[in-house]
């Protein structure tokens, strides 16, 4: 049973939505202020957190960036509907997924299982693929881990699935419809940004190459490649 | 015409009016008595000239006669002399035609003192009579010129000089004074349309600065009444955003009530429930798209800009509107794709766009196609939405961005609007600076979105 860490300040909706997700096979947990939230979270007892952004004592960005700094624990941020920056800045810090608020507790428990899903293929049963090389990139899929020309580069658990799927097509084209299916779960709908915000969070990670071009280029309106020279 | 201009050009006339009257007055008033003075020397001369001239005669003769008409002729002011005798001969004389001067001998004769008879430009000819001791009589006549009275326009450089810093000075004091009159009538002016173009913070008085008149007045009124606006709209939208935000708690916490009410219901209550969650799911939209609207007219425009390609962003915005239109039996496609990137947020245009694509969808007859373009020309890109649909009343063209505005209550709803599309596609793209209209076409409505470019 995965066991959710619930952080935000309205009492009410954190018991309804632990009700909820107690239906659904989830052990949860509540807790409503930002310090109390990061203490529970870096303690390891939990498999992943649903964490709000407007939080009393810390907001939901600085208890991100704390538990960023020690732990890998799968983060699903709340932010404020139509809010782009709250839900940019989420991801850029190392927020798994985000879901506008007020939400649907269906897509909620979709989302919760996709990154939950994600995380035990990655500590996985199953044979730890082989490390991928593409000029000077090296991705090992056992411990998730990335380096480039040497450097370890810091990637959430999304961006590293995306740059799997881009990387073993290295040169081709990869369709945006099967990337969301593959690495978000989802379908891809019309008017949903995630996926090309989580690209360009990639890209800034990355970075360029030495001659100036980018790693990972948009083809309008098909899909993504990863260039190689 | 301009007020400056107006005021300027007024002042200037009449000054220069006045100046002109001023000028006239003292020439004419200067004049006359010239002439008076004028007439009066001459008689007194022409009295004494004919007594001398029969003294010279009687003593020393005709030659010293001759001598001393000759010396007469030599001065500046004399340009004749001639002499006739009682009986019409012509003893002396310059003049071609002197019989002509018949008449004037004779009235000289008769009235016996000097007579005047204005001739030719700037002369006049005199005659006075003399008596010589042996009782021959003569008259003198002569030319004289006339005193010129004080040209208008004098000929002295000086003059010309004075004349020009009078007009100088003229039009300073003009250009000065129509500058302070209408100067803070512009500012005042200026100001207005600021605040309503939406700059509620606009205010003036203290660019008029420190005057004390109605102008001053006038802008100070203004400053209140900028205040007293800017307070009043700015709590109306505080409270529409207050609660809205306040809104989305509960419902958030209904979304979860519904869901486990779902879960424990028996297939009965599913359709209701299921009918509670798509109110739901628009009440929540209608949230959204209020604290959108009231971010982006609080004025925020701390939004973060750079560099976008603004082709790529209407193609993929297109492609959304047709993948959605495809479900009702319609289509969105892009015409004419020219290249162009602008400056500014991303986020923000492609809502602006994407609103004003889900409208045309909305209203465009189905199985037509809403028709898309994208052209530059003098760096700025305009993008036309075009729809199928029956249009707008023209005088409800303006009111068509105007939040929860409805063009006719039944089709709205019928259609699932909510009345802000286009009320925060304006606010994005006033964002940019650019500029959002509509206007029918015959059969169907068009949105023109104006933007600039980035050279």
């Amino acid at each position: 049973m995965s066991r959710v860490l619930i952080i935000d300040d309205d009492e009410e909706l954190c018991e309804l939505v632990s009700e909820y997700l107690t239906v659904e096979g989830f052990e949860t947990e509540c807790v409503h202020d930002g310090e109390s939230g990061l203490n529970k979270a870096v303690s390891g007892d939990y498999d992943l957190a649903i964490l709000d952004v407007m939080l009393p004592k810390m907001n939901g960005f600085d208890v991100l960036r704390k538990l960023r700094e020690e732990s890998k624990l799968p983060v699903l941020m709340l932010t404020a509907r139509g809010d782009d920056r709250e839900r940019i800045v989420g991801l850029e810090i190392g927020a798994d997924d985000y879901l506008p608020k007020p939400f649907n507790p269906r897509e909620l428990v979709a989302r919760l299982r996709a990154i939950l899903r994600r995380i035990h293929s990655e500590t996985g049963d199953q044979i730890p693929a082989e490390k991928i090389q593409v000029e000077g990139l090296e991705l090992s899929p056992s411990s998730r881990s990335v380096r480039l020309g040497g450097g370890e580069v810091t990637l959430t658990s999304v961006e590293f699935d995306l740059l799997t799927a881009l990387v073993r097509e290295a040169g081709k084209v990869v369709k945006k419809e099967d990337l969301s299916e593959n690495v978000l779960e989802r379908s891809l709908s019309p008017y949903d940004r995630s996926l090309d915000m989580h690209i360009s969070n990639l890209r800034k990670k990355l970075g360029i190459r030495p001659d100036g071009s980018e790693r990972i280029k948009t083809i309008r309106s098909v899909g993504y490649i990863y260039t190689v020279l | 015409m301009n007020l400056f201009f107006k005021i300027f050009l007024w002042f200037l006339a009449a000054i220069a009016l006045m100046v002109g009257m001023v000028v006239f007055l003292n020439w004419t008033v200067q004049t006359e008595p010239v002439v008076g003075r004028w007439r009066n020397s001459v008689r007194n001369q022409m009295t004494i000239y004919a007594a001398t001239a029969a003294q010279i005669h009687d003593s020393e003769g005709e030659r010293g006669l001759i001598g001393f008409l000759d010396r007469i002729r030599n001065a500046d002011t004399v340009s004749e002399v001639d002499v006739i005798a009682r009986d019409g001969s012509v003893w002396f004389t310059d003049a071609a035609n002197v019989e002509s001067y018949q008449g004037l001998v004779e009235k000289t004769f008769a009235s016996g003192v000097a007579e005047i008879e204005v001739g030719p430009p700037d002369t006049a000819l005199a005659a006075k009579h003399f008596v010589l001791d042996n009782g021959d009589s003569f008259v003198l006549l002569l030319r004289w010129e006339r005193p010129r009275p004080t040209p208008f326009f004098g000929e002295s450089p000086l003059r010309y000089l004075r004349y020009a810093g009078l007009l100088l000075t003229a039009l300073l004091l003009c250009w000065a004074l129509a500058r302070y009159l209408s100067s803070p009538i512009q500012k005042i002016r200026k100001a207005t349309q600021k605040l309503a173009g939406g700059d509620l913070q606009t205010r003036v008085a203290i660019e008029v600065g420190n005057r004390r008149d109605e102008l001053a007045a006038l802008a100070k009124d203004f400053d209140v009444m900028a205040e007293r606006i800017e307070s009043l709209i700015n709590s109306q939208k505080r409270l529409s955003r207050d609660v809205s935000h306040e809104l989305r708690s509960p419902l958030a916490r209904m979304n979860v009530a519904l869901e486990i009410a779902k879960q424990k219901s028996n297939g009965d209550t599913a359709p209701m429930l299921e009918r509670i969650e798509t109110e739901s799911f628009r009440l929540n939209e209608m949230i959204s798209s209020i604290l959108t609207l009231s971010r982006l007219e609080s004025g925020s425009r701390d939004f973060e800009r750079r560099e976008i390609d603004l082709t790529a962003l209407v193609e993929s915005v297109v492609e959304d509107a047709n993948f959605e239109a495809a479900a009702k039996g319609k289509a969105v496609k892009i015409i004419d794709g020219d290249e162009c990137s602008v400056f500014g947020s991303e986020n923000l245009l492609r809502s602006a766009i994407e609103n004003v694509l889900r409208n045309a969808v909305r209203y465009t007859k189905g199985e037509t196609t809403v028709g898309v373009t994208l052209k530059t020309a003098d760096s700025k890109a305009r993008i036309h939405v075009r729809d199928y649909g029956s249009g707008v009343p023209e005088d409800e063209l303006n009111n068509l961005f105007r939040p929860f505005y409805r063009v006719g209550e039944a089709r709205e709803r019928k259609t699932g609007g909510i009345g802000l599309g286009l009320a925060i596609a304006e606010q994005a793209i006033r964002a940019h600076k650019g500029s959002i209209s509509a206007g029918n076409t015959g059969d169907g409505l068009e949105v023109e979105i104006i933007l600039d470019c980035k050279k």
